[in-house]
């Protein structure tokens, strides 16, 4: 079916995007699926980020089960995500085969050590960009401010879901 | 099963494989992290599978993998077939608000673990400060990535001390 052809050349694109967190993802996805594919309405787009956001996993897997679904049924769904994930997954294989050199190789050493800090940069500006989209209100502020401050009082004993799934419950009281 | 995507599900990963199972060092975790988010794709998916490679070879590498996307696909797949009216029902839209902040708090305790880890070298923060402006200007995570790689390898490179010979060799043996 030229519909599966199209699905997969779209996540597998999407897969090779993916970079950085959900939130570029999103562009991506929207130019990808919407713009030049049309596999996907522009007022869907918006309702699949609100829902991938919500649901667990990452964005750009979500999507991909959710549109495979509409396209092509179940099938479609376990495609797409297939799909989606595989480029990653075979640059880490390929890594794979190469750990034996590049492990104790200095200049990959040496490279890592600054990527994790850029991955930090990565971090804080998630939380400033996902921040800004969540945070409109005091009330909000505090929830979020209350969250941190038990992960962080309570490391280890207290499971991040649990935390997640309670922000929940305070919302249903709150808003 | 992680709300918000990759940098939210990094924590919960992170408390179930260093903190409650105790399978991986943090050390260990901020690496592989940094590995996972520098290669395309999901972090999450990269993540599971790097771990499950290192703890089992590619065997363990794949369970992880569908281990770690199989909640969301369910869900999605759920929501896709019977959910749609759902979601603008107002409870449901309060509980995932308050969900959605504190994944907000969730991705700052995440940097927060990860800061913590690199604080002692000044070299880190002038690394991030780097990601940090190349997002800012709006370039493409790879960017900031990429500067944060070279200018980490251009840094250390005045540093070959025993106190890095160390790091090599502790936590940096996988399978």
């Amino acid at each position: 079916m030229q519909k599966l052809w199209l699905l997969a050349v779209a996540f597998a694109i999407i897969g090779i995007g993916a970079y950085g967190g959900g939130l570029v993802t999103v562009p991506l996805i929207d130019h990808e699926l919407v713009k030049t594919r049309h596999l996907l309405h522009k007022d869907e787009m918006s309702k699949i980020v609100a829902i991938a956001q919500m649901t667990p996993g990452p964005i750009a897997v979500n999507a991909a089960t959710f549109v495979g679904f509409r396209v092509a049924g179940l099938g479609g769904a376990l495609f797409a995500t297939s799909i989606v994930v595989l480029p990653g997954i075979m640059i880490l294989t390929a890594l794979g085969y190469v750990r034996g050199w590049i492990q104790p190789n200095q200049h990959f050493l040496r490279l890592r050590r600054g990527l994790r800090a850029g991955v930090l940069s990565l971090l804080l500006f998630a939380i400033w960009c996902y921040g800004q989209v969540v945070i409109t209100g005091l009330a909000e502020l505090a929830i979020a401010i209350g969250a941190f401050l038990i992960l962080t009082m309570f490391e280890g004993k207290v499971h991040p879901l649990a935390v997640i799934a309670g922000s929940g419950l305070v919302g249903l009281l709150i808003f | 099963m992680t709300f918000g995507g990759g940098f939210a599900m990094s924590t919960v990963l992170r408390h179930e494989l260093v903190l409650k199972r105790r399978w991986l060092s943090d050390k260990e975790f901020v690496n592989t992290f940094s590995t996972a988010t520098a290669v395309p794709g999901a972090i999450g998916v990269n993540l599971a599978f790097i771990e499950g490679r290192r703890l089992h070879g590619m065997a363990g590498a794949i369970a992880a993998a569908v281990g770690i996307v199989c909640p969301s696909v369910l869900v999605i797949l759920l929501i896709a077939r019977f959910g749609a009216p759902y979601f603008d029902h107002p409870t449901v839209a309060a509980f995932l608000k308050g969900s959605a902040i504190a994944v907000a708090g969730q991705i700052a305790f995440a940097a927060f673990t990860f800061a913590r880890r690199l604080r002692r070298h000044w070299q880190n923060a002038v690394v991030c400060g780097l990601g940090l402006f190349v997002l800012g200007i709006g370039l493409h995570p790879i960017w900031a990535v990429a500067a944060a790689g070279a200018l980490g390898y251009l840094m250390m490179r005045e540093r070959m001390t025993p106190y890095d010979a160390t790091d090599v060799d502790e936590g940096e043996d996988y399978k």
